[in-house]
């Protein structure tokens, strides 16, 4: 009885790794805290969350950088030039102006000073420490708040307006780096080993960009501040509310687009010449066809991740309903219409689709089967391919006008008898020539230059004779599960996985696997997991 | 009649009265030699990068004769106007020292940082070292408005090989509207306006970023050790963008040969060759027009990205896939495609020494009081090769610079280079590059 009272109050004050589940999860070593520059949609998120929607934001964004197959990873590593900065101060003066005019002041400064031309010490404090609190994700410190309102101050005196004060102030958050960054704070936790752990604010951060890419609303800053966060059951509750918003859809469709490297789209540009039906609205419409296939399998219907690679089910509008030879009615002028491929149609599966196809930015006039091929290992089976190595002679690879080799196939074989290309186009270019039934803006073909398309090959020792064959054998192989489950977790936690993670990430594919592929499962598990929130004690800062 | 002379024309300018003055300014504002403004400040050297991607025909490309009596070949020929300006550099390498070889990516690493880098590929990567522009504006960079402009002619903002060290970029300006507004918009201050009154507001916006800095503290506490040197990044930003208001806050010093360009129209982007050029000289010329206001001190322009994309309307492929793919014309001995591009690189790049040369600045040029280093990552491209990197050197920093030479290096590293650049530029640094980069010998023939 008496150990049973200790138990229970054991189970009460301690933080996580009390439950069932949570039981089964093993200790990791985690990785170092992290210190993340906003990408350019967090940025404008945070700006929209916490101010009202309508306002613009000008200038600039330093262009990301893709690391270890996320820029999630890479945000881990940028940092802030001059002249992106100097974007960033332009930026918060632009935001400031808006939020302060006139028309806007009303609904975000939450007193009335007695005078207008005059600083109000206490009304400053207030909006100034609200929206610190929500743009530093975290309450905003006293010494913090002090220099900030000496600045409103100043500016107030100079102008002759409060309002004019407050744009100063709200400017000066804005430029802030623990606005412009996301400041993960941890500490030693006795408790979890010898690691560290996040302190509860930097953890709901996590959370919150991970499943709505976006800052913590004030619910999920209250759990925080309330403590209710440390406690698993406060934990799973917060979460399971961030799953079941309409914005988990934002946060899946951030969380692919990343994944599937859709920042190459920016700037993508295809031949006119050669390719008539593309047009910058039709990769616009091609990612939109892929994310709301994504979304309606993965979010809407919570099915199958593998299934992704045959599902029939997709939408049209009438750009894509031109490019996939489908007629679109009605129902879908100027908007979307849910549609499923017949049996007979040659697309299934998120490959076959537009987005994945016409998805190389290297390549404007042609397809490329190295490139497709590249791009399945390195996106979806989370493998690296080596570069090609230096001072390579590319005499055997011949152009596309040369009468001896008409098709790709034929061409790269010519190339992959080169014993120095052989062991990396042999990884990449069975996939890639897989799909050459699908030109470079994702057009289906049987010939090129008048020659039959082989689309045949082998992956993983399993004969595929076109792509939905061998999407069939991806839906199968374990290593595509696994490799979304890894990615998942990195774009978390916004680094690789540590060494001292790979048993958890085992552990991980078997929750997958037993949540029968599910996306929301997956993310669960990841946010409410002790890993998630573990911090490498070699790399907690010196406090 | 009033006398014209330099004292009066500037007790106009300076004193109480506002007096107007018509543009370009008078060489009455030098001194008698014309190498040095009426305050005693001599005009300041100016430094700049010029990239082209995807190399050279060396054959085509290469002086055959050494010294100042150099041939120019078919390659090289656009630049004949300026050649007495231009020294072309061969046999120098980038050499690896044990390193790989990262295609498109080592080559223009070695020369621009001193070192060759570790990860990186097709026009990407990191730098083990800060590229040769950081190093110039930190020493002739101060007190212009912006530490360096960066360009970039195909409508992509992340080609750019300006870097820190690391893996940020500078990123690429790469549309002449917003260029022409960062620039000469509403807070340009034309240096030659009679009257000047600076913005009550910048004393404000610098307060913003002194308090700003009352944040580092916490922050390096806050963060791992990994990520200290970010946080010092952030705050050196900082820093700059605080020394670019005082400095709008001061009447800025007349600048010759400054003349406020025309705002640029919007037009289309990409790396069709034409349009590229044409984006090019739009830039370019905005670039040229705010090292004459005294803008700027350092630019750094990339036509195009190291694996280049640029290509014709409605060809299949672009000049990088042209360079693998495309067969040796037997007649020619060389790839007639690839060709092309290269030959219209050089017409970029002799167009931009057009734009600084039309510049008169004393009894030079604009071009004559610059350094411009330009280069591509490959020697031949079709073989990823990077000994004896096509390198060149424009303009004479004002005299501390002999041009109009064909030099070889017999295969040293191409550091040596960037090593001279920056001795004839005034910074004192005896020794510059990492491992087999790594040089103390300058090229003594243009000192």
């Amino acid at each position: 009885m008496l150990a049973g009272m200790v138990l229970a109050e054991l189970l009460l004050a301690g933080s996580i790794g009390t439950t069932a589940d949570a039981a089964e999860e093993p200790a990791t070593s985690g990785g170092a805290a992290a210190f993340r520059r906003l990408t350019e949609v967090q940025y404008q998120q945070s700006i929209e969350d916490i101010f009202g929607a309508g306002i613009r934001i000008p200038g600039r964004f330093e262009p990301p950088l893709r690391s270890e197959g996320l820029l999630a990873v890479g945000d881990s590593k940028v940092v802030v030039t001059p002249s992106g900065f100097e974007q960033y101060e332009l930026r918060a003066r632009a935001i400031s102006a808006q939020v302060l005019a006139a028309d806007r002041r009303k609904t975000v400064v939450p007193c009335d000073p007695p005078s207008s031309n005059s600083f109000d010490e206490a009304c400053a404090s207030r909006f100034l420490s609200h929206y610190g609190q929500l743009l530093y994700r975290r309450p905003i410190e006293d010494d913090e708040l002090r220099s900030v309102l000496s600045v409103a101050r100043a500016a107030t005196q100079q102008a002759g307006d409060f309002y004019q004060g407050l744009q100063f102030g709200l400017s000066r958050l804005l430029v802030s780096p623990n606005f412009l960054f996301r400041v993960e704070t941890a500490a030693a936790a006795p408790g979890i080993g010898a690691a560290g752990r996040l302190d509860d604010y930097a953890l709901a951060t996590r959370i919150s960009f991970l499943l709505w890419n976006a800052p913590p609303d004030a619910a999920l800053l209250g759990a925080a501040a309330s403590g209710e966060l440390g406690q698993i059951s406060g934990l799973e509750k917060q979460v399971d509310r961030l799953i079941a918003s309409p914005r988990f859809e934002l946060g899946i469709r951030a969380f692919f687009s990343d994944m599937l490297g859709y920042e190459q789209f920016d700037g993508l540009s295809k031949d006119p010449a050669i390719f008539p039906k593309y047009t910058s609205q039709l990769s616009k419409d091609a990612q939109e066809q892929s994310l709301r296939t994504i979304v309606d399998l993965l979010v809407t219907r919570k099915g199958d991740y593998r299934e992704l690679f045959t599902t029939k089910r997709t939408f049209l509008n009438r750009n894509l309903g031109a490019l996939y030879h489908v007629q679109v009615g009605n129902e879908a002028f100027g908007g979307w219409m849910p549609y499923s491929f017949s049996a007979s149609d040659p697309r299934a599966g998120i490959l076959t689709l537009a987005a994945f196809l016409l998805q190389d930015p290297t390549h404007e006039g042609r397809s490329s089967p190295t490139i497709r091929g590249k791009t399945v290992r390195e996106l979806f089976l989370c493998q690296k391919i080596p570069p090609p190595p230096g001072n390579v002679d590319f005499k055997l690879v011949q152009d596309t006008h040369n009468p001896l080799y008409k098709t790709a196939r034929e061409r790269l074989t010519a190339h992959r008898d080169n014993p120095t290309c052989a062991g990396c186009h042999s990884i990449t270019d069975p996939i890639g020539l897989g799909m050459e039934n699908y030109d470079a803006i994702g057009e289906y073909r049987i010939r090129e230059n008048g020659a039959l398309i082989d689309a045949s090959g082998t992956f993983e020792g399993k004969p595929y004779r076109d792509v939905m064959e061998l999407e069939q054998i991806l839906h199968d192989s374990p290593r595509v599960p696994s490799c979304l489950a890894e990615r998942a977790y990195e774009y978390g936690v916004g680094r690789t996985v540590a060494p001292g993670e790979r048993e958890w990430i085992k552990y991980l594919n078997q929750r997958f696997a037993r949540e029968h592929y599910a996306l929301p499962a997956l993310m669960r598990i990841v946010a409410t997991s002790v890993a998630f929130r573990t911090v490498a004690s070699n790399t907690l800062a010196a406090n | 009649m009033p006398k014209w002379n330099r004292r009066n024309v500037l007790k106009g300018m300076l004193g109480a009265s506002a007096v107007t003055v018509a543009l370009p300014l008078l060489d009455c504002f030098l001194d008698g030699n014309g190498q040095a403004l009426a305050s005693g400040a001599p005009i300041p050297p100016r430094f700049g990068t010029w990239f082209w991607g995807c190399g050279v025909n060396a054959a085509r490309w290469f002086p055959e004769r050494l010294g100042a009596d150099y041939d120019l070949k078919d390659e090289l020929k656009a630049i004949e106007p300026y050649k007495r300006k231009v020294d072309v550099f061969s046999g120098f390498n980038c050499v690896l020292g044990g390193k790989p070889n990262l295609n498109h990516w080592s080559g223009i690493m070695a020369t621009y940082t001193g070192a060759c880098p570790t990860t990186g590929g097709m026009g990407t990567g990191t730098a083990e070292a800060p590229t040769i522009d950081c190093l110039v504006s930190d020493t002739i960079g101060a007190g212009t408005r912006f530490r360096s402009l960066e360009i970039a002619c195909t409508g992509q903002s992340s080609v750019s090989y300006s870097m820190r060290a690391g893996s940020t970029i500078n990123a690429s300006e790469v549309d002449p509207v917003s260029l022409y507004r960062r620039l000469f918009g509403p807070e340009f201050q034309d240096p030659n306006a009679a009257e000047f009154k600076p913005d009550a507001g910048l004393m404000l916006r610098q307060s913003v970023l002194s308090s700003v800095k009352d944040e580092r503290a916490r922050l390096m506490r806050s963060v791992g050790a990994a990520d200290r040197m970010r946080v010092e990044q952030y705050f050196t930003s900082v820093r700059e963008m605080e020394q670019q208001l005082g400095l709008m806050m001061e009447r800025p010093a007349p600048a010759l040969a400054c003349a406020v360009p025309k705002a640029p129209v919007p037009a289309e982007l990409g790396p069709v060759w034409e349009t590229a050029l044409k984006t090019h000289d739009l830039l370019g010329q905005l670039v040229v027009m705010a090292l004459a206001c005294n803008q700027t001190r350092v630019f750094n322009v990339a036509l195009s990205t190291a694996a280049s994309n640029l290509r014709k309307a409605g060809s299949a492929v672009s000049f990088h896939e042209l360079t693998h793919e495309e067969p040796i014309d037997d007649r020619l001995g060389y790839q007639p495609e690839s060709t092309f591009f290269m030959e219209k690189s050089m017409e970029a790049f002799a167009s931009m020494l057009r734009m600084l040369d039309s510049v008169k600045e004393g009894d030079g040029t604009l071009l004559d009081h610059s350094l411009v280093l330009a280069t591509s990552e490959s020697n031949y491209a079709k073989l990823h090769s990077i000994d004896s990197l096509p390198i060149l050197v424009a303009g004479t920093a004002g005299g501390k610079w002999r041009s109009g030479l064909h030099i070889n290096g017999r295969g040293d590293p191409s550091s040596r280079v960037g090593l001279t650049i920056q001795q004839a530029l005034g910074i004192p640094v005896a020794s510059w590059g990492v491992g087999a980069m790594a040089t103390s010998k300058p090229v003594s023939e243009v000192l």
